[in-house]
């Protein structure tokens, strides 16, 4: 019998096969592509022409816009949900929730579409705030992802902390400012990282609202289709970069609010 | 480049050790593998059968290839199976194709057919199939004798395109658009796109080259229209070298017009375009014909006339072909044969039918001896005048009183001759002459401003394309951009 006991080493094959086949391979090849010149030469052209070409910068900046207006929005939006989700006095909390998270269950295109009708309806036509109907349907996209994350950072939260707040004479900005949103950042952070970076690269939404200027998803689309592999997998490798940072800046706050977690 | 080839190699060979079990047993059969458009051929399933005049009923029952498959075995007495599989755009194939993906027989545009023969990548068509005695030979037989003469004078470093290619469908590129809303003088022009009286109300087509194309015909409007150009005896040409120049200074004056076109139109559109129109989001839209007799067909179901029209200055003659890949067919004769029969089978007057009826593309197909492709027009389009009353139940749309009688179209059945044009004459009513009868057979007139689309070199496309991108991309010194 002990030959049929599976360690953990075993357990991890399955994922560990799927990891170099689906992960490490393509990613390999993205950086390979990347890397090189039409030839196959190794150069770093392709990098400095992203970087000193004003359009490409261009899409750069306008994705970026894009990504922080969503996420700043749904933030706003979502805080105060999870919040009353999570601290409210409902008996069905869960259920609650599920409310908000089931617009994920419907596929988003079908989603879109039907928003695109009410968008219209309000706006007349489409086309005249090509940036505003972006930003509102990301949001409508992403939400349920900052909703989540937010929702069990503050169930995790103990309350006889914020009562403690009170206690000692806090009012309610204060505690929120100085109690409730410190605790809660890792699960802003996880927010964040859930609505960011998708809100640059998806440019379905975009071309679903009509909206005709490229963001960095579409670029790499359209580099691809002119056979241009090179051009097109440095954006993705830039992008893979900027996802790198952004882990480790938030493993740092992570391990700040940890400390400061057991200090408490 | 070593590295490279490794890379492809490892994943190419992934499917086969996945798959390599289970595909070799039917080995007796032969093994054709097709690619084609994205229902770009009849599938069957049919609700009723059409009944042309001379009694012959055609409906699809089965899916056309699996026809073919039986159809292939009582000929030839082998068995061939084909894998089918399907592509989005033309790029999207040669990608496929470079990443070594293997087809026998795929069915890409003029310009990619031009490319893949420039790299060496196709096979001839057999002797054998071109011999119009041979019953068989339904392509041969069938051919328009107008598209044959297209396919005659394109050529790669001196071989005829027409060594290489088997034609599929073919049509135009032109403006659908809401007779209600805008009128013909407006739509039949290419600069509608920058028409500020229909301000984000057209959309044009989410394709560098289609929108390029476009654009060419506002630069070069002047030019082109002017009388001297339209009555010089090398009319046909001229036209063609000027909506072909790719020089520096041509694809910035492009550049222009499309960022002028990106601040004015609804959206650069790949497939929603179609709906647009129907809901009446938009009022015109440039599309290809084939797409257009669809998104009228659409339009009508709703109660909704719309009209089709090809810019005069000058259009684009696309179509799409058979080719045969080196990669796959490997010299293998039975395979070759079995390709050839394929395009055969599929040119056979019936079956170019079943296609068109299906996809509302047209069929290069003009029926040679047979004349079943004319009858299918006539049951398409002509005026009949026991349906005169059916045709009421279009609600809105109060039919004009009367029919006309379209006699330009002998060039595609037979010869540009008036004879010709007499015995392929159609009586129909006087909206077909804007609608789908023109998008499907437009008149010789319109034709001769129609140019096919070269193949430009890689430096030229390397312009279009950063031209394309520099239109597309947001523009660093416009930071107003929530306007």
């Amino acid at each position: 019998m002990r030959n049929f006991h599976l360690d953990r080493r075993q357990l991890s094959i399955p994922y560990l096969i799927y990891l170099i086949l689906f992960v490490v391979m393509p990613l390999l090849v993205v950086l390979y592509y990347g890397f090189t010149d039409e030839n196959g030469n190794i150069s770093f052209a392709n990098f400095i022409i992203f970087f000193t070409n004003s359009k490409t910068m261009g899409t750069l900046v306008y994705s970026v816009a894009i990504a922080v207006v969503v996420t700043v929005i749904c933030l706003l939006l979502a805080y105060p949900v999870a919040y009353i989700l999570a601290k409210g006095k409902y008996a069905r909390k869960h259920s609650f929730l599920m409310i908000f998270v089931l617009p994920m269950w419907i596929n988003f295109t079908l989603r879109i579409t039907a928003l695109k009708e009410i968008l219209t309806m309000l706006e007349g036509n489409l086309a005249y705030h090509p940036f505003v109907n972006t930003v509102i349907c990301m949001v409508y996209d992403f939400l349920p992802f900052m909703i989540m994350p937010l929702f069990n950072a503050l169930t995790k939260l103990d309350s006889s902390i914020i009562e403690a707040g009170y206690d000692l004479g806090a009012d309610f900005p204060q505690v929120l400012k100085r109690v409730i949103l410190p605790l809660t950042v890792p699960g802003i952070i996880s927010g964040i990282t859930m609505v960011f970076l998708p809100a640059m690269t998806n440019y379905v939404v975009l071309d679903m609202v009509y909206n005709s200027t490229y963001i960095m998803g579409s670029l790499i689309g359209s580099y691809f289709s002119s056979y241009d592999w090179n051009n097109g997998s440095i954006i993705s490798a830039i992008l893979l970069m900027l996802i790198g940072f952004f882990a480790i800046f938030t493993e740092r706050i992570m391990n700040r609010v940890e400390k400061e977690e057991q200090r408490i | 480049m070593i590295v490279r080839k490794m890379i492809f190699a490892a994943f190419a060979a992934i499917p086969f050790m996945l798959a390599g079990c289970s595909s070799e047993k039917t080995s007796d059969a032969i093994i054709l593998r097709v690619s084609n458009w994205e229902e770009y051929i009849d599938e069957g399933d049919w609700d009723e059968a059409i009944e042309l005049e001379d009694g012959t009923e055609i409906c699809g029952e089965n899916n056309i290839i699996t026809d073919f498959e039986d159809w292939y075995f009582e000929t030839y007495g082998k068995r061939v199976k084909v894998e089918y599989s399907t592509f989005g755009t033309n790029e999207e194939l040669y990608n496929q194709i470079t990443i070594g993906d293997v087809y026998d027989l795929v069915c890409p545009s003029d310009y990619m057919m031009e490319k893949l023969l420039r790299e060496d990548k196709l096979v001839p068509y057999s002797k054998s199939f071109f011999d119009v005695s041979a019953e068989n030979n339904y392509y041969a037989k069938g051919v328009s004798p107008y598209i044959d003469s297209v396919f005659e004078k394109l050529s790669v470093n001196g071989e005829p395109i027409s060594d290489y290619a088997a034609g599929y469908m073919w049509g135009t590129m032109g403006v659908v658009y809401n007779p209600e809303e805008i009128p013909k003088e407006a739509a039949s022009h290419w600069d509608v796109i920058l028409n500020k009286d229909y301000f984000r109300r057209i959309t044009v087509k989410d394709s560098v080259r289609d929108t390029f194309f476009t654009a060419l015909g506002i630069e070069y409007y002047d030019e082109i229209t002017a009388d001297d150009f339209v009555n010089s005896a090398d009319y046909g040409e001229k036209l063609s070298e000027v909506l072909n120049r790719t020089d520096e200074a041509t694809v910035m004056g492009a550049e222009d017009i499309l960022s002028r076109a990106k601040d004015n139109v609804y959206s650069f559109e790949t497939d929603s375009g179609k709906a647009d129109m129907v809901t009446g989001k938009v009022v015109a839209n440039i599309q290809w014909s084939g797409d257009a007799v669809y998104t009228l067909d659409q339009a009508e179901e709703d109660g909704m006339e719309l009209y089709y029209v090809i810019p005069e200055e000058g259009t684009n003659l696309w179509f799409d072909g058979w080719v045969m890949l080196k990669e796959g067919l490997e010299q293998d004769p039975d395979k070759q044969q079995a390709a050839e029969a394929f395009v055969n089978y599929l040119s056979r007057p019936d079956n170019a039918i079943r296609n068109m009826y299906y996809i509302g593309y047209t069929s290069v197909i003009s029926g040679g001896e047979s004349d079943l492709m004319y009858q299918y027009m006539n049951y398409c389009y002509a005026a009949d005048p026991d349906e005169a009353e059916d045709s009421e139940d279009t609600e809105g749309t109060e039919e004009e009183e009367g029919t006309v009688e379209y006699s330009e179209i002998g060039y595609f059945f037979e010869a540009d001759t008036d004879e010709a044009n007499e015995k392929y004459s159609i009586i129909t009513t006087p909206d077909q002459l804007d609608r789908q009868l023109f998008a499907q057979y437009p008149p010789k007139s319109v034709v001769d401003h129609a140019v096919v689309m070269d193949c430009f070199d890689d430096e030229a496309n390397e312009r279009i394309n950063r031209a394309w991108t520099n239109v597309r991309c947001f523009d660093l010194d416009k930071l107003f951009f929530w306007k």
